[in-house]
């Protein structure tokens, strides 16, 4: 057995970021992945020990570039655990409805990227963009930026929606619901697809379960946990949400996953929208100021579903500060699974599995 | 839950076996006179349940050294790298193995209370 290594990255267009792996091949067939990380490296949790509470959410925005908004709720969440602050109910009403739009925009990208990483090439990644640059438009109306929100305050958001939001919503998430069908159609009948797809990186439940993985990974491989029914917050305790889950936990099973929660985000979005006209309570929070309220709890722990998996957020704070701020990235301790799910693959496949596992590399360095 | 170092091994396995299967993630913080490492756990029940458990342990900022936990939960892999390279706290047991973020050319533990965080940033080509 002769041992070839080839040297993918740091800078390479399937890696999503700035990564490097080292893979050692025997022949065509994968036998180790080593992959270096921290090339984007900014010492985000160390930053926040320094900053006052409400300075920080622009620097966990760009933990994760692709669902800024999500990361930021987390954050938010943990502050307001941290001050005994409840946000109103409308609110948590609009939080939901646009960290639902965050996820569907999300997983678009990512269904995009993969089925170009795969070889069908651009189809699908002009669908997915055109449609997630739908939503990007929701989010826009609504924050008035289309990719760094900057949107929570403590106890609620910036401002209200906009007046005739919930009607675009409604139009958009119709459009997406029909063009979920679409794309199944498409991609799933296509054996450029599914002959890369099926088969191709699995991961048992057992496996997933020792190696940590989380969110749509965790659920590809049969293991039903989602924070937002396990652990339900905002208006995911009244109207309950099916965490979706396959069993294969091949590529195509963390593909199908994703497809899936698009068409339950667009379900939850509906419900939440009926709820919204008749919601009680003022939309915004706290204006943004240096001195915010003293926090009443040393310790707070957060736990939210952002599109790429749990996020948990350690908060520790000081009286205007935090005193240490421990993230819990999803994309971090999948990326470090990516050695297990590639041993045996051939080397073709191994951009079809980064892809599937979708990370972002700004979470997984932090 | 607290624990200490000498029966940390035997908590976890305990925990394990009792379905606390899920290792959630691995973090420390530098209380100056103490440290804590936090090890959150899980068990993922079959059907809508799951519960959450912390074991929290204090080291003596003079002895900072922990038993390895990849043979129970493997997840811990990259978890103790990283706690060991930001906090300086010493992981016995585990094979030796390269820094899990890339080499820098600064010295300390960049999350430990006593790392100015505003020091001017030195390339090495400045050093020499």
């Amino acid at each position: 057995m002769t041992i070839t290594r080839i040297n993918v990255g740091p800078v390479h267009p399937s890696t999503g970021g700035v990564v490097r792996f080292v893979v050692d091949l025997d022949g065509d067939t994968i036998v180790n992945v080593e992959p270096h990380i921290g090339f984007l490296h900014r010492g985000v949790e160390k930053l926040a020990e320094t900053r006052m509470y409400m300075q920080i959410p622009p620097y966990t925005e760009k933990l994760d570039y692709v669902a800024p908004m999500a990361y930021n709720d987390a954050y938010v969440g943990a502050v307001e655990a941290a001050m005994g602050i409840e946000p109103s109910e409308r609110a948590k009403h609009i939080r939901t409805i646009l960290l639902e739009l965050q996820r569907i925009a999300s997983h678009l990208f990512s269904i995009g990227l993969l089925s170009n990483d795969i070889g069908q090439m651009f189809t699908v990644f002009m669908w997915a963009f055109k449609d997630r640059d739908m939503v990007l438009d929701l989010l826009q109306e609504a924050t008035g930026s289309r990719m760094f929100y900057v949107n929570m305050r403590l106890g609620g958001m910036q401002r209200d929606l906009p007046p005739d939001f919930a009607d675009h919503t409604l139009d958009t998430i119709k459009y997406i619901e029909k063009r979920m069908f679409e794309y199944a159609k498409y991609m799933e009948k296509n054996p450029v697809f599914t002959e890369r797809m099926k088969g191709v990186g699995i991961l048992s439940r057992e496996q997933a379960k020792e190696l940590g993985v989380t969110g749509p990974v965790l659920r590809a491989s049969g293991v039903s946990y989602d924070v937002r029914k396990n652990n339900p917050y905002y208006m995911y305790e009244k109207y309950h949400i099916n965490a979706k889950t396959m069993q294969t936990g091949d590529n195509f099973a963390r593909y199908k996953v994703r497809i899936l929660e698009i068409q339950e985000s667009v379900r939850i979005i509906k419900l939440v929208l009926k709820g919204l006209a008749g919601s009680e309570g003022k939309a915004e929070g706290m204006p943004v100021k240096l001195r915010s309220p003293n926090p009443v709890n040393r310790i707070s722990i957060v736990r939210r579903e952002l599109p790429r998996g749990e996020c948990t957020m350690y908060l520790v704070a000081d009286s205007q500060k935090p005193y240490r701020l421990s993230i819990r990235s999803p994309s971090f301790i999948n990326l470090a699974a990516v050695s297990h799910i590639s041993k045996g693959a051939r080397f073709a496949d191994f951009f079809g599995i980064l892809g599937s596992l979708d990370f972002v590399i700004g979470c997984v360095d932090r | 839950m607290k624990s200490e170092r000498k029966s940390l091994l035997a908590a976890l396995s305990k925990m394990k076996s009792e379905g606390f299967d899920y290792l959630v993630k691995i973090t420390a913080i530098d209380y100056v006179d103490h440290m804590d490492v936090v090890y959150m756990i899980r068990s993922i029940g079959d059907i809508e349940s799951s519960k959450d458990e912390i074991v929290e342990l204090s080291l003596k900022p003079t002895d900072l050294w922990l038993p390895t936990v990849t043979n129970i939960f493997p997840a811990a892999d990259w978890y103790e790298r990283e706690m060991s390279e930001m906090f300086g706290i010493d992981i016995k047991g585990r094979n030796a193995s390269r820094l899990l973020l890339e080499k820098w050319d600064g010295t300390g533990y960049p999350l430990r209370k006593s790392f100015a965080w505003d020091a001017p940033y030195k390339t090495s080509e400045d050093k020499k």
